[in-house]
């Protein structure tokens, strides 16, 4: 295991983010456009972009911490590789069964060495196998029909093409959902070059139909470590073509074009950064007082955290225990360790099937709102011993430790939701006296001395990215703030965004979530012109105050 | 009356001198300080969190590390003051006299005194309703307590033995203060402080002001609604020692001249402000601007309170710094989410009696009141709808399995109409015109805005008395609508605040006041702050042995790993919780 990777932590010793507003109210409420019911007026949309923003960089604390240990089971790609995994769980591709029509690589050559050309003649791309194409074609037009916000964004802001001129390098997974992603910038005037961000998360197929249409796309499944910073400097390296904004999951492509390319940097007008390791990145980088262009986080927006951890996890944590053991959940006792998002998803969603649920907390703050939800606040030890199953979602290690696995009951089921795989002392495990048992795939019990038998899912790594997937209208909520921040950050008249890195603005974060209203047929309510003086807020959002906890 | 005046001055100035005694300087050491801290620390492993520990994790989580010494203290210091937030935040702050024009005594001034946030308003206990057969104004009687003071100024000091009774039972609606009591009852945090407070008096807040004396302060009381105080309480405070100028149903010079009695410029200099809506500040300013040389903070609960405090702080006229307790976190889950949710279901059934499985609920707004009802309607088996503006909220409301539609698609057929916009005309007549028959209509956000009652008030409409806080309302075709405390906040007007959210409320100020009076000089600057998060990491853990909750610490390895302390604070401040 080659654990001399880069040492990401980091002190925090920045205080709070500042949720002092502008003074000025009148500009405050700037124009937002949420047009509710009708088609977007286009001329709300482009005042809704020149509009002056309030909000301000923020400077949050991070805990972050070191996630190496995922990828250490990767031996060919150790050090830096760990970085480009974005912990965001939306930012993961979902697995569709594309990628697996792929995976036949009876083709040897690297896609490096091959010259193909697409349909019209170009070459500037390398893919797989451009002849998937069509293949791919079908799997982008099936995502089309879960991700309406952005076909609907489309169509709300084709004709007035908000991103014409703008030239986006972009890093991200490439599955047929990014690819939905891609093909709005390009509908919304963009051009794009692009690269993933993972070597072994790309559908080549979608690849291939993504070069078709012109996107010079550098990426294919199973990427060496040399090839993925080859086509990372493929894509940003072309004679005649010099991005203005950068969309990144993980940093890895910032982090290259600071190192090899930091004159490009005069040109750009912004980063979108999406994983919490690059949002860390241009943290640290803001700080040293290095970041030389306005940065947005989009993995902090009020509705992409709502679904990564609350929304998805309360979905996932049943998904998961019921693909891998089966289990019926009434009347199980359930210990769930931490209460904060992930934890209160998985908490309501056991709940609700009848599950006795019991909580550990650190934080007062949240064990009384468990307390208040209906669920005992114990210490572990106090119900180990009869607990079926236990939960960790923590983002703390060590949480389960061997001398609380020793004190399991048998059959017990224990499994983590909270980050990387630090949260369950696995290696404590690894002992002589216990068999490991591989029982299926993701499945393994672990048998003591006594015949005693813990069943551990996923090795104690993230039960929700290997035991489940991704939905993809989760995807459709990252794609389309991703998408909003690009705009805004396009749009932005100079100096509204210094070099900072800043928070998606909440009038697009709202603006993200009403784009998402018609798939439930929800009618927002509009207010009326009293309504909205009686409140003192422009009828078009945004709605609530920055520091609204919702 | 001159006789009564030298008392005072003398009464007062035993105060000064029993205050001095362990007073420390305003300037305190560092080292006493950290000394005071480490033993503090020393102690309080055993016992769980404990407050100067908490404080000083919270310190040394904002210090540098590599800064040792002086002046990597300093630079702590200037991060802490960070952290307690500054919110400039805006208030949709609306007249609130509405309510108060019922009673024609009182008109403007006190209506600000009334404060709209939930948990300052007097449960309603059986103290309050003490008859008043009494005529003689309590400012021309001379009373003394049984150990001869006569600084205060009640309706009638043989009460209070009543009120001790309904002070013991508060205390034991109110462990967390409790719990606090013993906690640092040694360490007497506000040893030399002088609290001047205008709150509701009642015995709940009597738990509070008495605990504050237990840590050492000194304490003159007002009340801020001149209708809500507790006569046998305050009755019980006063023969207890602290200077209490207040009686159920004040009028409105009373209520200034209570207040005035109550700063008692002339006999002593108040260092800490405790308000509820504002009125005591307004007066300091208007009447003894020179006090606020001694003022070390302000502690306001109350929406329209804190407004004023922003207003003044824009205009830059603030001289002294001001602590927001209302927008706690804790406070604010309390008084929205929690009470609402259960509020909701009292509410209705005191007053009508229905039983909600399989009944079709519309809650307009889906903020943490409207979350709140909706839970708790959705828990009995109701089909509940929600109307919502914002995106954000109604894109929530959907995925916690609500419909969202416009007010007007399903108010043909929805049983029960409720209102928590903190919006004006939400339910207009042309809805009510659409209801069914025995619809109930009701307001569970702010105000009597909205619904627009107005509109009900003419000719073809007959109003139904049927019993208090329902009224029915009834079309010329015999279709009837069950309208609630006739718009106003159905929470306050048919359902009570459980003590548990009023003990929130205390144990916040409480510890807004000693985070004030003990914070080192320049920690906090003439705005308005939001109490830091450690103290009120620190409410909720008071109240957790309520729950026979256990919480669990981090080990040290933990720790490290979180880089956080062990003692809090445990999320940074744009958690969302």
């Amino acid at each position: 295991m080659s654990e001399t990777t880069v040492e990401v932590k980091l002190e925090v010793k920045q205080a709070s983010k500042e949720v002092k507003e502008s003074e000025n109210v009148a500009e405050k409420y700037s124009v937002m456009t949420v047009s509710k019911n009708t088609e977007m007026n286009m001329e709300e949309l482009s005042s809704a972009f020149s509009a002056v923003p309030t909000h301000k960089p923020v400077k949050k604390q991070i805990q972050f911490v070191e996630d190496k240990q995922e990828f250490s089971r990767f031996p060919t790609k150790a050090g830096r590789r760990s970085l480009s995994r974005s912990i965001s769980q939306s930012s993961t591709d979902s697995y569709s069964s594309a990628a697996s029509y792929t995976d036949s690589s009876d083709d040897e050559t690297s896609p490096r060495d091959k010259t193909q050309v697409n349909s019209k003649g170009s070459s500037d791309f390398c893919v797989k196998n451009i002849k998937q194409a069509e293949f791919g074609r079908r799997e982008i037009e099936i995502a089309e029909q879960d991700m309406s916000a952005l076909i609907a964004l489309r169509k709300r802001a084709q004709s007035e093409k908000p991103l014409a001129g703008a030239k986006i390098v972009g890093c991200t997974h490439i599955t047929a959902q990014t690819a939905v992603l891609i093909e709005t910038l390009v509908a919304l005037g963009a051009q794009c070059r692009w690269t993933a961000c993972n070597i072994y998360s790309t559908q080549n197929e979608v690849a291939a139909a993504l070069s078709e249409i012109g996107v010079a796309v550098f990426a294919w499944k199973g990427e060496s470590e040399d090839d993925f910073w080859w086509c990372i400097d493929r894509c940003v390296n072309t004679e005649g073509w010099q991005p203005n904004m950068i969309l990144d999951d993980g940093g890895d492509l910032t982090h290259w074009m600071y190192k090899k390319y930091p004159n490009v940097f005069k040109k750009i007008r912004g980063i979108v950064e999406e994983s919490v390791t690059g949002v860390h990145r241009l943290y640290q980088l803001s700080k040293a007082g290095k970041l030389c262009v306005p940065a947005m986080n989009v993995n902090d927006s009020v509705t992409k955290q709502k679904f990564d951890n609350l929304y998805c996890c309360r979905e996932s944590i049943l998904d998961g225990l019921k693909r891998t053991t089966d289990v019926m959940f009434g009347g199980k006792q359930v210990v769930v360790c931490g209460y904060g998002e992930v934890g209160k998803g998985c908490c309501a969603a056991l709940k609700a099937l009848g599950a006795i649920v019991y909580i550990t907390e650190i934080d007062p703050i949240c064990a009384l709102q468990a307390c208040m939800d209906g669920f005992r606040v114990v210490k572990l030890n106090e119900v180990i011993r009869h607990v079926d199953i236990t939960i960790t979602c923590t983002g703390n290690k060590n949480v389960v430790t061997r001398d609380q696995l020793d004190r399991m009951k048998n059959g017990s089921i224990v499994c983590n939701m909270g980050h990387s795989n630090t949260e369950i002392d696995v290696a404590s495990l690894r002992t002589p006296e216990l068999t490991w048992e591989r029982v299926r795939s993701q499945v393994d019990h672990v048998i003591w001395p006594d015949g005693k038998r813990v069943i551990l899912l996923a090795e104690g790594r993230l039960l929700n990215l290997s035991c489940s997937t991704v939905p993809t209208f989760v995807l459709s909520i990252t794609a389309t703030t991703q998408a909003l921040a690009l705009i805004e950050l396009y749009n932005a008249p100079e100096g509204r965004y210094k070099q900072d890195v800043y928070l998606l603005p909440k009038k697009m974060d709202e603006y993200v979530a009403s784009l998402h209203l018609a798939t439930f047929d929800a009618h927002l309510t509009e207010l009326s012109d009293e309504q909205a003086k009686y409140l003192g807020l422009n009828k078009n959002g945004p709605f609530k105050p920055n520091y609204y906890r919702y | 009356m001159a006789e009564e005046k030298q008392l005072m001055v003398v009464s007062g100035e035993t105060l000064h001198l029993s205050g001095s005694g362990h007073c420390p300087q305003a300037a305190e050491t560092e080292d006493e300080r950290d000394g005071c801290i480490g033993a503090a620390e020393e102690q309080a492993i055993k016992r769980g969190p404990n407050l100067l520990q908490m404080l000083k994790a919270a310190e040394s989580r904002w210090a540098p590390h590599q800064g040792q010494g002086r002046e990597g203290e300093e630079a702590g210091m200037a991060e802490v003051v960070t952290e307690a937030l500054k919110t400039d935040m805006q208030i949709q702050l609306t007249e609130e006299k509405q309510e108060f024009n019922k009673r024609p005594i009182k008109a403007v001034p006190c209506s600000l005194a009334r404060s709209i946030s939930q948990s300052s308003i007097d449960s309603h206990s059986s103290v309050g309703s003490a008859s008043s057969t009494d005529e003689t104004s309590p400012r021309n009687k001379v009373q003394k307590t049984s150990k001869g003071v006569s600084d205060f100024c009640i309706k009638n000091i043989k009460q209070a033995d009543f009120g001790r009774r309904e002070i013991c039972i508060a205390e034991q609606e109110m462990p967390a203060l409790m719990v606090l009591r013993k906690k640092v009852g040694g360490e007497k945090p506000l040893a030399g402080a002088k609290v001047i407070g205008c709150t509701h008096i009642t015995a709940q807040t009597a738990v509070l002001m008495e605990t504050l004396l237990v840590l050492g302060a000194q304490c003159r009381w007002a009340a801020c609604n001149i209708f809500s105080t507790q006569n046998a309480v305050a009755a019980a405070l006063a023969e207890g020692g602290t200077a209490v100028f207040a009686w159920k149903g004040e009028s409105e010079d009373d209520f200034w001249w209570c207040i005035d009695r109550c700063i008692g410029a002339e006999i002593w200099e108040p260092n800490v402000v405790l308000d509820d809506g504002g009125d005591l500040t307004h007066l300091l300013y208007k009447k003894y601007p020179t006090l606020f040389k001694n003022i070390r903070g302000i502690v306001e609960e109350s929406v329209t309170g804190v407004y004023r405090l922003y207003q003044l702080s824009k205009a830059g006229n603030l001289c002294v710094p001001a602590m927001n307790v209302n927008d706690s976190v804790t406070k604010q889950k309390f008084d929205t989410l929690y009470c609402c949710k259960e509020l909701i279901l009292d509410g209705l059934k005191r007053t009508t009696d229905m039983m909600f499985g399989g009944k079709q609920v519309l809650v307009c707004g889906y903020g943490e009141v409207g979350k709140g009802c909706c839970a708790a309607l959705k828990a009995l088996g109701a089909i509940v709808y929600v109307t919502e503006v914002d995106p954000i909220c109604a894109l929530q409301a959907c995925m916690d399995g609500f419909r969202v539609i416009q007010l007007s698609e399903v108010v043909q057929h929805v049983d029960v109409v409720i209102t928590c916009t903190g919006n004006k005309h939400v339910v207009a007549r042309e809805h009510l015109d659409r209801m069914k028959n025995g619809c109930i209509v009701c307001n569970m956000g702010h105000s009597n805005t909205e619904i627009d009652l107005a509109s009900l008030r003419t000719e073809e409409l007959r109003w139904e008395h049927v019993r208090p806080q329902v009224d029915h309302i009834v079309w010329p075709d015999g279709r009837r609508i069950v309208l609630l405390a006739e718009g106003r906040l159905l929470n306050l007007s048919c359902s009570t605040v459980p003590p548990f959210v009023l003990s929130i409320t205390a144990t916040t100020q409480a510890l807004a006041l000693i985070e004030l009076y003990n914070a080192p000089e320049g920690r906090y600057k003439r705005d308005v702050y939001l109490l830091p998060k450690k103290m009120d990491e620190y409410v909720a853990s008071l109240h957790l042995s309520g729950f026979e909750a256990h919480l669990t610490e981090l080990t040290d390895e933990q720790t490290k790993y979180l880089g956080i302390s062990k003692h809090g604070p445990f999320k940074p401040n744009y958690y969302r919780y």
